[in-house]
This record gives structure tokens, sequence and C-alpha cells, in this order.
């Protein structure tokens, strides 16, 4: 709550406003009734034609001001829930993207969205469609009770007889059935859930005939969200026509002390009769606030939720005096490097030097710490020992983001954008002229893909890349490496799991790419690796061997054995070819 | 062809013919729908009596302006009471009854919909996302739910309401009945003018949140692109504009909300002043018992609701009506793949089986064709690699032995019988698949290995799990092969996805495997380990597999490429090298390079 109190910074005049807009609604709604009174006493009982005309007149008013208050409630409600909502989501999202990988490995991707999307809006319904009900009706329930209250505190008191066992009953309606939509979301969750898994994995449950035996789990899911349902439905049975019959109780209760007073002719029959509707304002917010109740809960609990999120500090941040790092040269230096995701390090103490424009390469079996490494370079992580230096900066003490404007960086599963092909290659550098887009796109050859797909490179990329090979989608984030003109470049696995004629233009693209710059270049096939000064086998999070490809061919050692598997696989078509 | 209707698209039913559909489901629970309008007539006389009690207590017991001597005025209240209990008991069961029938069909059109989902052929998920699909079967029903476990029986109450209270009205005053039921017609009519603008804008707000998960979906899956370039302020600004596109559609539909939603409150107000002026006047005039005057100023605000109710319930059959006929024209308009009229059978186990391609053509709905009278055959027991660029039609030539689609020329044999000869189930028993991207269920590793073999026999399965190298990253996790698997559970990496889905069809004793690019997330160490004990995993079934990398090739016995949806070129995978054909065009880079 006090997190959102604070995206009320400057509109409090507003919040204040629609405060007293709320009670003139509110006063709006009850006066009406109270006129009706003074209408049936002076007028039609004391058979004053004029007082009634005039009485009639100022109640219709009395409704039209009600109906312009209430208008503006609902609209002034949303604008400044809505003000809270935007602000709380880009405030997560700005967040978020400040944190490090790490969270983003630890966290499932599902999970974070869920905070961005279906929590901020539960936040959001609750302000503008709660809001409007809770602010009125908190209003209006004081409000009617005091009219009655007004009209004649001794039928007023009778509303203090009916009101507890309708608040008890509220209670009980709001928790029951709290608990019981908590459960109900969770059944039609497993049920949805059950269905999209079946959906994108259709292909195999029927290849493997498992066609039975999701329809039987589905069932189960499906039986259990139609009990709970029912269930559900069960408790909003009971509530809302108990609470009709105790309206009925309660006007039974007036008319009948209501008579008494009347026959010793202490109360009109004016309020009687407006007795009767007053205490029917009662009952009807403790219904509307029933009903309000279950959004304000879920609400707060997609808050906590979201909170924890914004209560997650970057362990990556810049030092408050952290200086603009300028163009650098490319010297880069890893210096005794220790690592460790968890308790265990990944890297230790791992060491190399690379001047300007070098190209090392990096070998080794998965899980070893290559890709780790690499992200170190990155900082997307800060080591636990040692450091990691750019022309002889440490990167904990310049700013990140100069750094990294610096930097390019080729993943094994290039992520696109939605948008097109273009916008995607200027992702890397947004102010980018058309020629400088073009001439990228050229330089690697994605101007080739381009031309086959309609609108060449306008071309509209569906989310993830889509409807491209690995291959295309690979060609388009070298493209917009290139862009970026890094100083050092990373480049992992770039060229996996891409077919061969593809690979061969990924290779032709790297020239250009990596001309002049310092690179790291992780990869598995030889003919990739060899294109750099230097190779370091990296074996359990050290650096067990480095050289040239000969020197280390050279040498009986990790990097023999390595080249042995990727040759020995095919000794025959070595030989043949 | 000018009325070519996609077999996996059929258009969506009328309103009519979905009314006639929806019909039975309701018939289905007629007892209780039947109970739920008999408690609702009982709850319209009620709710009418309740007023009229009220009247008569204050002519006869209470306003002694009328009669010298007042009757008893607590066996009216006593009535009034017994009767609001016995209202409170019929409006549960009411109530209660009908919001089951809604629940009931809503589980009765998800379990329909669920089980063809089940059927529908690999086309009908080519046509339609994920999204839809799934959306179809959860939140397009509720519409249905709620129209058919309220609506129905609420509208069929509020015209029961609506005129049992104009009968009482006229009887009492039909003059004044007329002059008060002036604020009726324009709630009737601001009800229904909110129902209808409310829900295109309220879909509006759906589609604009629908844009934020996007922008949150893209950001958060390609984190790591964004930091690498620094350019988080982007992605704030794109994501910023997305989220004030919902901010934008909400604040329009509070618009809409505030035009309506208080003249709905205060119309009334004009009945009510109505029955002030006019019923006073005719009170001062002796036409009017005060007593009939309350009982005017009840009977109107018990008005109020059912005619709102006719608006929404309007509006509400509508969306109902849309969405039953969507999910109406799949469920009758898309078949599920055919099952044989005689169906014939594979020979025996373990006599190996024979795959062959006859002239065989293919291409998806109406577009190129992509295989053409293609030939191909492997021998019983044989390992055929198919190789080929991007796009030449391995996966489409794949997919046709579990007969995901059926060619359209030529025909497939498996074992020597027309794969459509055959019951779908023992097809597909005999072809095990490993599709390019690797689907896993929420299970635990186990079951994911085991959910081919229908004796679930672990022993077995662990072999297939050795074989496809499963067992080197499988006892390592949290819980060993018992570690549940996805997204509430261990997300594996693409190559150890890859494995388990290797075991999964090495674990079933089909004679025949298909393995699309079953490696290639896979890195080159672990590829090499793996080709080296797949073979002997593999001896005496016949397997087709599809790869880009000579790596793999390495397990087959003969190397075919398809080019253009056409065999070009067959033999051994050295002497294809060797003849500098296509295969050694596709391969070269790499061989040099070893």
């Amino acid at each position: 709550m006090k997190r959102l109190t604070k995206y009320l910074e400057g509109r409090k005049l507003a919040v204040a406003l629609m405060i007293l807009v709320g009670a003139g609604n509110a006063a709006a709604q009850t006066g009406g009734w109270l006129i009706v009174r003074s209408a049936i006493d002076h007028g039609i009982v004391a058979k004053n034609s004029h007082y009634l005309a005039i009485a009639v007149a100022i109640y219709l008013v009395v409704a039209a001001v009600g109906w312009i208050l209430q208008a503006f409630l609902i609209r002034g409600l949303a604008r400044i829930g809505q003000a809270i909502v935007i602000g709380l989501r880009r405030d997560l999202f700005d967040h978020l993207t400040g944190l490090s990988l790490r969270y983003f490995s630890q966290q499932k991707a599902g999970w974070i969205i869920a905070r961005l999307t279906s929590d901020v809006d539960a936040v959001s319904d609750t302000l503008s469609q709660g809001m409007p009900t809770l602010v009125s009706n908190v209003i209006l329930l004081p409000t009617a009770v005091a009219a009655l209250l007004i009209a004649d505190w001794r039928l007023g008191l009778i509303a203090f007889v009916v009101l507890p066992p309708a608040l008890i009953l509220s209670r009980w309606f709001q928790r029951v059935s709290h608990i019981a939509n908590v459960e109900q979301r969770n059944r039609i969750a497993a049920v949805t859930a059950q269905i999209a898994e079946s959906v994108s994995g259709m292909a195999v449950v029927q290849a493997f005939n498992r066609e039975r035996r999701f329809q039987a789990e589905f069932d189960a899911l499906n039986a259990a969200n139609r009990e709970q349902a029912t269930y559900v439905q069960k408790i909003f049975s009971v509530f809302f026509p108990s609470i009709e019959f105790l309206g009925v109780l309660a006007m039974a209760s007036v008319v009948y002390f209501g008579s008494h007073l009347y026959q010793h002719h202490t109360l009109t029959i004016g309020t009687l009769i407006t007795a009767i509707y007053l205490l029917q304002l009662v009952f009807q917010p403790l219904q509307e606030l029933s009903d309000v109740y279950g959004q304000l809960q879920s609400a707060a609990a997609a808050m906590v939720k979201i909170a924890s999120i914004l209560d997650e500090e970057s362990e990556i941040q810049d030092r408050p005096d952290a200086p603009v790092l300028p163009r650098i040269e490319g010297d880069l230096d890893v210096d005794s490097v220790v690592f460790a995701y968890g308790k265990d390090p990944v890297l230790h103490g791992v060491s190399f030097h690379m001047k300007p424009g070098s190209c090392f390469a990096l070998v080794g079996e998965s899980g070893h710490g290559k890709s780790t490494l690499a992200r170190l370079i990155g900082r997307h992580y800060d080591p636990d020992q040692g450091a990691v230096h750019v022309d002889g900066h440490d990167l904990r003490d310049v700013e990140l983001r100069s750094y990294r404007r610096q930097l390019g960086v080729v993943l094994q599963d290039p992520f696109l954008f939605s948008g097109t092909i273009a916008s995607n290659i200027r992702f890397a550098k947004p102010d980018a002229t058309d020629a400088e887009v073009e001439g990228a796109a050229a330089a690697v050859g994605v101007d080739r893909v381009a031309a086959r797909l309609s609108g060449g490179l306008d071309h509209e990329v569906r989310e993830g890349g889509a409807g491209l090979s690995s291959g295309e989608r690979q060609l388009i984030s070298i493209a917009r490496a290139l862009l970026a003109d890094p100083r050092i470049l990373v480049l992992d696995e770039a060229t996996s799991n891409i077919d061969r004629p593809t690979e061969v233009l990924i290779e032709l693209a790297l020239d250009r790419l990596l001309k002049g710059r310092t690179s790291i270049i992780i990869a598995h096939r030889l003919s990739t690796v060899r294109r750099a000064d230097e190779i370091l086998v990296v074996e359990n999070g050290q650096i067990t061997q480095r050289g040239s490809e000969r020197e280390l061919l050279a040498q009986d050692g990790p990097f023999r054995r390595l080249a042995h598997a990727l040759e020995g696989g095919e000794p025959e078509l070595a030989a043949a070819g | 062809m000018s009325t070519y209707v996609n077999p996996v698209d059929p258009p969506d039913l009328g309103l009519l013919p979905t009314f006639r559909r929806l019909l039975p489901l309701w018939w289905a629970e007629r007892r209780l729908g039947f109970f739920g309008l008999a408690c609702s007539l009982v709850y319209v006389l009620i709710s009418i009596a309740i007023p009229v009690l009220i009247q008569q207590a204050i002519d006869h017991s209470i306003d002694a302006t009328h009669h010298q001597h007042l009757k008893p005025l607590w066996p009216y209240l006593a009535i009034i009471v017994v009767l609001g209990a016995g209202r409170f008991v019929i409006n549960f069961n009411r109530r209660f009854a009908t919001a089951r029938i809604g629940v009931r069909i809503e589980a009765r059109m998800r379990e329909l919909l669920y089980q063809a989902y089940l059927r529908y052929p690999r086309a009908f998920y080519d046509r339609h996302a994920t999204g839809q699909v799934l959306s179809r079967a959860t939140n397009d029903l509720y519409p249905i739910r709620y129209f058919i476990g309220w609506g129905l029986v609420q509208g069929m109450q509020s015209i029961m309401m609506i005129i049992g209270v104009g009968i009482v009205l006229v009887l009492v005053n039909p003059l004044l009945a007329l002059y008060t039921a002036v604020a009726l017609p324009p709630i009737t009519w601001l009800t229904f003018r909110f129902a209808r603008r409310v829900s295109p804008i309220s879909r509006e707000v759906q589609e604009r949140k629908g844009d934020v998960t996007e922008a949150a979906d893209e950001a958060v899956v390609g984190i790591e692109m964004v930091q690498a370039f620094g350019r988080e302020n982007d992605i704030r600004e794109r994501f910023g504009d997305k989220a004030e596109g919902v901010r934008a559609t909400v604040l329009r539909q509070a618009g809409i909300e505030s035009r309506h939603l208080p003249g709905l409150y205060y119309l009334p107000g004009l009945s009510i002043a109505a029955v002030l002026f006019f019923g006073g006047r005719a009170h001062i005039h002796h036409q009017l018992t005060i007593g009939q005057f309350v009982l005017f100023e009840t009977l109107l605000l018990q008005l109020v609701w059912p005619l709102e109710a006719l608006g929404w319930i309007t509006n509400l059959a509508q969306r109902a009506l849309a969405s039953a006929g969507r999910s109406f024209a799949w469920l009758e308009g898309i078949h599920p793949l055919p099952e044989p009229a005689e169906p014939r059978h594979l020979p025996e186990k373990p006599q190996p089986l024979e795959v062959r391609f006859e002239k065989v053509g293919f291409a998806y709905g109406g577009e190129v064709d992509v295989l053409h009278d293609l030939e191909l055959v492997i021998e019983p027991g044989e390992i055929v690699a198919v190789c080929g660029p991007t796009g030449a039609g391995k996966t489409s030539l794949l997919n046709l032995l579990p007969r995901f689609y059926d060619p359209t020329a030529g025909r497939v044999l498996i074992g020597g019988v027309d794969t459509r000869d055959l019951p779908i189930a023992e097809l597909r028993a005999d072809v095990a698949l490993v599709t390019q991207r690797p689907v896993l269920f929420s299970v635990p590793l186990k079951e994911n290995i085991l959910s081919g073999r229908e004796d679930e026999d672990w022993e077995k399965a662990l072999a297939a799990a050795v074989a496809s190298g499963v067992d080197s990253f499988g006892p390592g996790l949290p819980d060993g092969y018992d570690t549940l698997i996805g997204e509430r559970g261990v997300n594996l990496s693409g190559g150890q996805r890859q494995r388990t889905a290797l075991a999964r069809a090495l674990a079933t004793g089909a004679r025949v495997v298909v393995l699309d690019d079953p490696l290639s997330a896979v890195d080159t160490f672990t590829e090499r380990r793996l080709v080296a004990r797949l073979r002997p995993a593999l001896a005496g079934r016949t397997v087709l597999v599809a790869t880009q990398r000579l790596s793999t090739v390495e397990i087959a016995d003969r190397a075919v490429v398809l080019l253009d949806g056409r065999i070009v070129e067959s033999g051994k995978p050295k002497d294809l090298i060797q003849a500098g054909g296509p295969f050694a065009k596709l391969f070269r880079d790499e061989v040099v390079a070893a």
C-alpha cells in the first residue's frame, strides 16, 4: 500500500477532491429520500400541492447533481488509479531490466512476466473498477445510517440491530468466498496449463499415442474445476438471498415500531415510509463491498509478489561516481578471476591478457566455464575474486552502459525482437541512418536473405524470429553487432546449430565483423577456432592449455584430445576429403 | 475452386444454428433448468406479494384516515417474514440450480473441445496459434457459462417480474401506472447501449494488455541482448508506450462507464418523482391511499434491476452465441484423421519393417508442392540419413511416416502396408519420432522417458536413457530421474532436452524410428560420444534421420540428398563425398576443416 501511495505525490488535491465528490454523491442519494419524506409529510399528507411540486422539483435537481457527481467520480478515480498503475508498471519494468543476468537465470521467465502483466492487471482492475465501488459505498454506508438517524433516531436504532448480523454475514462471505475463489483460480489454472501443454506438445502426444492418458488427466482436472466452481456458486447463492432476507426483517421491524410511534403521534407517515427505503441503502453497500472484497484480496496478493521484484537489488550497479568510459582501444585483461553461481566455483583463477585487435578462441566441453567467462567480460556478473580490466580500467569502476556500448555480443540462439529486419539490426544503434543499416546488412549478407522475403529489410519478423531459419537469424544478429561497431566482441557458439551452407555465409560475415576488434570466440568447430590468434582450452574452470593451433596439436594435451574427438568421429570421411 | 473451405478453418456458425446446438446441452440439464424456472416464478410472486402486504398493512392497520377500526398489524408482518424466509430458500435454489447448469455446460464444452484437440490433424495446429486454441477452451467459454447459468433464467424471471408488476400497478391505478413508467424505457435503452459499447472497449483493453505481455515477454526473454548492447532505455520506452496504450484504453472505458452507469443509478429517480408528484396529487384528491402510494414506489424500484438485467442479457446472449458458434464450427467442421474402413496390420514383431515412399507428392494446404514424385526405399533395419539445405522438405518427408500429414500424391508404405490402411494407434506405436524442437512434458524426467512405453518398464527404458546420453546429466539432477521437468521444475538445456526426447523414442519398442535433426543442440564432443552409442541401440530398427551435420550422418548406412522435393543422390556417405556431387557440396567445408 505504501508503495502505491508514492505514485499519488502531486495528486493529493485530486484525491481529496474525489473524496469530496464521493461524499456529495452519497449525500445526494440519501438526501433524495429526506426530500421524499418532507414531500409526503408537508405536501401529500398536508394536502399542499404547491409544496409537493417544489419538493419534487428539488428532488429532481438533487438527483441530477448526484448523476453528475457520480460521473465525475468514475472518471476521476479511473484517472488517479491509472496514474498509479502506469507508475507501478514502468518502475517495475525499469527495475527489472536493470537486474543482473543472475536474477533472470534463477527466476523462470514465465514467473517474471506474470508479475509485469497479470499481477499489475489485478492491481489495475481493482483500482479502476473496484475503487469507484469501494469509495462510493464506504461513504454511502455511514451516510445512509446517518440519514436514518436524522429522519428518526428511534427507527435509526433498528439499523444497529440488523446491521451486526449483516456485517457478520458479510465477513463470513468475504472470508469463505476469498478462499474458494483462490482455489478456483488454482484449479482453472491447472486446467489451462494442461490444455496449453497438450496443444504445444500435440505432435508428441499424438506420435506416442498418449491421447487417452492426456484425456484422463484433463478429465480429472476439469471435474475438479467444475466441483470448485459449483461450490463457489453455492456460497454466492447463499449470501445474496440471505442479505435480502435480512432486508425483509429490517423492513418488518421498521413497519412494526414505526406504526407504534405513528399511533402515538411521535412519527410522521413520511418518515416511516422513507425509513423503509433508507434501510435498503444500508444493505446495498454491504453487498457491493462484499463483491469488491475478493478483488482487493487478489490485488493485495499481487502487490506482495510485485514487491518481491522491486525489493530485489541488482548486484551489478554503477558506483556513484563511476566515470564514463571513453572510446577504448580494446586491451582486455582477465586477472585471476574466481566466480561461483552458488557455492561451488565455476571459474578457479582464470587469467589471460589480450592486446587490442587480437582474437582468442575458448574451447572445451560444455559446462566447463566458457560462457561464464564471456559473461564476466560483458559484466553480466562481477567476479568473486580477481578482476576484469579494459584498457587498464577495472570494469567495476566504470559506468556500465558506457562500457557495454563498446561491446558486441553474438549468442548461439540469436534473439530477434518483433519488428522489421531493419529495426532488429538498428537495435544496437537506434540513431543509425538507413544507409548505415543497409551497409551493415550488405556487409554480412543479410541483404541476400532479405531479398527473398517480402518487403526486403522491412520484412516483419515475428516475435522470436519465427519464420526465419536459425542461420538467417544469426546473420541478422551479426549485422546488428557490426552496426554497433564494438571495440570488444564476444561470439558465444555463434555458429553452432546452423546448416553448413549458411555457416559458410556466416564465416564470411565474421571476417568482416572481427577485423580490428578484440574478439573472443567460443566454438566447437575447428574451422571457426582456427581463425583465432591464440586458443585457450578451458577445463573445469581453468585454462589448462594455450597457444596457436599448431603448437597445441604438437603437444600431448587436452587440445589434441578435443581435436581428436572432433576429427575422430569421421576418420573415413576426413581421409576421403 | 471459388468455394474452397479450409478443412481446418471452417467458418463460424450463425446465431440460429448455434442456438440449435446449445439447446441439447441445456436439455441434458433440463431438470435443473425447469426447477430453476419454477423457483423464478415463485420468487416473482413472493416479491410482488410482500409490497402488496405492506400496502394492506399501511392502509388497514396504520393509516387511520380512512378507517375507524384498525386491524391488528402483526398478522401482516408475520406473513411477510414467513414469505421472506420462503423467498430466501427459493432464491437460493434458483441461483444454485441455474449456476450449476452453467458450470456443467462450461465443463462439458471444454471436454468436447479438448477431446477434439487430441484428435485434430497437424494441419489444424499449423493454422491456429496456440493462444487461440487455448482461449477457445477457456476464456471464450465464460460468456456461454454466464448466459446459460444466469442469463437465460434471469431473463425469464425479469420478464415475469415486469409483467407481474405491470398487472398489479394497472389494477391499482392505471393512469398513475402510465405516468410512473416514464423512467423505465430510458433505463432499458441506456443499459442496452452501455452493454453494447462497453464490450468492444473491454475487448480492446484485453488486446492492449496483450501488447504489454508481448513487450514484457520480449524484454525478459531477450534480456541478455538488451543488456549486452546497453539498450535498456529503448526497451523501457517501448514498454512504456504499450503501458500507456492500456492506460488510454482503460480511461476511455471509464469515460463510457461515466456516461452510462450514473444514469442507471439515478434514472429510477424520475419514476420516484413521478409517483411523488402524480401519486401525491391523487392522494390529495382521495384517489390513492398512502399504502398504494408506497406500493407504487416499492414496485417501481423493484423493476429497475430486471430491466437492467434484460439489457445485459441481450448483450451476453450475443457474445455467448458468437463464441459458442466458433466452438461448434470447430467441433463439427474439423475432422480428425480418418481411421481406415478396412484396417490392415503390420507384420508380427520382431520382424524389421521396410519403409517405402512411392511417387510421393506433398503440399501444405493448397500451396506449392514440397515433395514431388519422391521415390525412396529403406530396407528393413537400414539407417538412412536425409540431407539437404534448409527448406528442402526433410521435415515434411519425415512427418509423413507417423501420418502427421498424408501425401497429396503417391503413397507411403510401412512393412508393405499403406500407412492409411493401418489403425492410427498401431502405426504410431511402431513409429517413434524425435522432433526438431523437442517437446517434454511437465512431469518427472523418468515419466518423460517412459511416456512412449505402455508397460512402463524402467529397466528397458534406462538402457535407452544410457544410449541417448541422458545418463550423463539425469542422475546429477536434484532428484535424479525423478526430477520434475519444465516451468514448474528444472529447465533442461536444449541439448539435454534433445537427448531426453531421443531416449523417449528409443524406449518404445517401435521398429521404425524417425529422427529430425536429433542432436542439433548437443555440443560437438557429446555428439561424437552419442553417435557411437546410438548405432547398437538402433540395431534391428529401420531409421530415417534428417540432419545438418556430417557427424550425425556418420550413424547412417546410407545417405540421400533431398533437393527441391526430390531425392537427387543416394549412396554410402564415403562414396558420396568422393563423387563430388550435391552431398559433397553440402559438407565439403566441414570435411576440409576436419
